[in-house]
């Protein structure tokens, strides 16, 4: 099929990363916000805004909030479905197990568990018999946030990224899977068709046509933050790996798999099943002072991060306390087990082994828990250097190839360019949209986070039509000016936000930085009046159109360039 | 695009992504089963084959489109994959009787 | 605070080291000293870019737990070499100030 190591590795960077890099702009700009995704959350629910604090106290905070905790409805009828019977009442269901988490930057924080059921499983190798319960906690009032107060950053941005919130048949991950091993494709690829990759390491030529200026681009966002892209892809792989994208001991290797959890169980003396036997729970507050205790002996004082018990009121249950790995790249770790109803410790985990380290560290990596702002923002950073990488792709496709398809009466560039929009500046209007959205409809509205999520979908839609509508002049080898009317409107509507953030709340700008700091809100509206900045200079910069015969001298120039394809 | 270099790239993009990855699945398979049977603790082989995996899916993704003989290419991906399950499931049957 | 200035350190020595191997290139160098008649002497910017690279580096260990510091130190070298690819196509001029005579030969 090809000639040369060249030709197949340009045709597999060329259409293989225009296929997934749709897939994958979303992936790297809503992964960009994700690591802001916590201060997010409190501009769309600003009863959240206040400082974060370390976990609270057990015995006389959290624990009485566990009495509020009801099975998630969608779960419970998930669950019904591969149970023999019905259901009892969800007002009976006892819990079974619990966890409570929260990082450095949550001032509420997250809870959850596994409630029982007494019926059967339909298939005898179905383990899973329980139903599952989630609620985002606020320590001081001790109250659960309202279900429908959609957490915008951490509930709809953040799993964006990973699974396009698209969860039936978990088909949404796959599609992110697919996208996570063809940049990786595309990196390995790009690297053996450039030339020239030190020597035009910082070369940007932006005086030059669209397609060099492209190209250079292209080129530099693709190859400066290289390990980024590369770790990023790489790590979102082996993340899901043994659960979604490599299940092997869930499924081929389960007996193993199975054979090992009893051994291990039987090891670290961390009880598999309850005993059956009912035991009262013992003070948490004390098992958390003795595990910060042993940690402060190992050198590494901390909070916590991740709290769980299972086989709760039974003689058999256990509390697990982690430390919040915020000073590090592992996330949580450090692990100690104590004997629920005596507060005993039962077991310290011991140091990683170098597998567990590099495992730890690359996960840490990817999901960023550790407190360092800078490297946060640098983070950012990346991943908005790979969307450009990945846009900058459209761009020259559409370019390289639009006079061509001009002659021959083809739409295919016009179809490209109008998803490129569609992807870039669309997709940027979809996420400005949710949060105008979320100022405009009022707090106590019934089922508001939906709404939220038809608002972000519905912008998106609109803005493909629009692009649509306005591709034509792309056949004739022109632009499309549904790139500059979309990025005028961008403008104009994160500006909107932010005024309308100021008209809700009250949370203005000189009160957010200057006299009432916080932090979390004024970065969201100074990151949405960068934007808007940046969205007129696009506007404006787009302006000049650029004639047809400048176009083709300079694609004839560039034959040299088009050697894959 | 014709049928027929239609037809080729239909065949090269399956074997690069379902021959890719029944070939990574065997390989899992394998790596950790005769791990195991090394006496490596079960959970740092699982640990270790899932950060080599993908590396391996990647070199075989590219691989497929860079060779010359997609008959080649199909006998390893499937050929191979095949052959690493037998080996793999044979010895977790060893290890557990 | 100290690990505020051994990061404001770690940058600046980025920067630096970033600028100094770009303008080891002919081609950089003519963007920013047009029509002066010179080149770049390529060997003492290359090695003075790579000394300060690995003295970037250092910094970062100093701020930072190691694995933390692996990761701001390579994050950092990305956007050192963007910001002066983007100061090469922009305002070239800026980058005459670290380049004393040193770095330069007659043509």
């Amino acid at each position: 099929m090809f000639n040369s190591l060249r030709m197949s590795m340009g045709w597999v960077h060329t259409w293989m990363g225009l296929v997934l890099g749709f897939v994958l702009m979303i992936c790297f700009f809503f992964g960009a916000l994700s690591v802001f995704d916590r201060e997010i959350d409190r501009w769309a629910i600003p009863d959240t805004r206040f400082e974060p604090q370390p976990m609270p106290s057990f015995d006389k905070v959290l624990k009485p909030i566990y009495q509020q905790l009801r099975p998630d409805p969608v779960d419970l009828a998930a669950t019904e479905r591969r149970v023999i019977g019905s259901l009892p009442d969800p007002e009976t269901l006892k819990l079974e197990s619990l966890f409570a988490y929260t990082t450095h930057r949550d001032p509420v924080l997250l809870i959850g568990g596994e409630f029982a059921i007494p019926n059967q499983p339909i298939d005898p190798a179905d383990d899973h018999q329980h139903v599952h319960g989630r609620a985002t906690v606020n320590p001081a009032t001790g109250e659960l946030l309202n279900d429908d107060a959609l957490k915008i950053g951490s509930d709809w941005f953040y799993p964006m990224h990973f699974s396009l919130n698209f969860n039936w048949m978990m088909v949404g991950y796959w599609i992110v899977g697919l996208a996570a091993l063809v940049m990786l494709a595309g990196l390995v690829s790009g690297v053996i068709i450039h030339r020239k990759i030190f020597r035009e390491f910082f070369t940007f030529r932006p005086w030059k046509n669209l397609f060099r200026s492209s190209l250079d681009l292209h080129n530099m966002t693709g190859v400066v933050a290289l390990p980024f892209h590369f770790f990023f892809a790489f790590t979102a792989l082996v993340i899901f790996a043994s659960n979604i994208y490599l299940p092997v001991t869930h499924t081929t290797l389960k007996p193993l798999h199975e054979h090992h959890e009893k051994l291990e169980a039987a090891r670290t003396g961390l009880p598999h099943e309850p005993a059956g036997v009912a035991a009262p729970l013992a003070s948490v507050d004390a098992m958390v002072a003795e595990a910060k205790r042993r940690w402060s002996e190992r050198d590494m004082a901390g909070e916590v991060g991740f709290l769980s018990m299972n086989h709760l009121g039974d003689e058999n249950g256990y509390v697990s306390i982690y430390r919040a790995g915020s000073d590090r790249v592992a996330l949580v770790g450090e692990g100690i087990h104590f004997k629920a109803s005596t507060g005993e410790v039962i077991r310290e985990e011991p140091p990683r082994s170098v597998v567990s380290s590099i495992d730890e560290f690359l996960t840490g990596l990817h999901l960023q828990h550790f407190e360092h702002w800078m490297l946060r923002w640098f983070y950012v950073f990346g991943g908005l250097l790979g969307a450009i990488c990945i846009a900058t792709g459209f761009v020259l496709f559409v370019e390289k190839r639009k006079a061509g398809h001009a002659k021959t009466g083809s739409q295919g560039s016009r179809i490209v360019d109008a998803l490129a929009v569609t992807t870039v500046t669309g997709m940027v209007l979809a996420a400005v949209g949710m949060l105008v959205a979320n100022r405009l409809l009022p707090a106590d509205l019934l089922g508001k986070g939906h709404w939220e999520q038809t608002a972000f979908w519905s912008v998106w839609g609109l803005a493909f039509l629009h692009a649509v509508w306005r591709s034509s002049p792309v056949a004739k080898a022109r632009h499309n000016p549904a790139w500059r009317e979309q990025s005028l409107v961008l403008g104009l509507m994160s500006l909107c936000a932010v005024g309308l953030n100021w008209l809700t709340t009250g949370d203005h700008l000189i009160k957010t930085v200057f006299t009432d700091t916080y932090w979390a809100v004024a970065g969201v509206d100074l990151s949405l009046i960068v934007t808007a900045l940046i969205a007129f200079f696009a506007a404006a910069k787009l302006r000049a159109p650029v004639s047809e015969q400048k176009t083709d001298n300079a694609l004839s120039r560039n034959k040299q360039v088009n050697a894959y394809d | 695009m014709n049928s027929q270099a239609a037809l080729q790239t239909t065949n090269r993009i399956f074997a690069a992504i379902l021959g890719g990855y029944a070939f990574t699945w065997g390989f899992s398979v394998l790596g950790i089963t005769s791990l195991v049977a090394l006496g490596i603790d079960f959970h740092e082989a699982e640990t270790g084959l899932s950060l080599i995996a993908f590396l391996v899916f990647l070199g075989l993704f590219l691989w497929t489109f860079a060779a010359k003989s997609m008959i080649r290419v199909w006998l390893v991906l499937a050929g191979g994959s095949a052959v690493m399950m037998l080996i793999g499931t044979f010895l977790q049957n060893s290890l557990l009787s | 605070m100290t690990e505020t200035i051994w990061l404001i350190a770690a940058v600046m020595a980025a920067l630096l080291s970033m600028s100094w191997l770009a303008l080891a290139y002919e081609s950089h160098w003519q963007q920013v000293f047009p029509d002066t008649g010179t080149l770049p002497n390529s060997s003492r910017l290359k090695l003075t870019g790579w000394v300060f690279l690995l003295l970037s580096a250092v910094f970062c260990l100093n701020a930072d737990h190691p694995s933390m510091a692996v990761l701001v130190w390579v994050m950092l070298l990305a956007v050192a070499a963007f910001s002066v690819a983007m100061m090469l196509s922009h305002r070239p001029a800026i980058l005459k100030v670290i380049c004393p005579q040193l770095f330069a030969v007659r043509a």
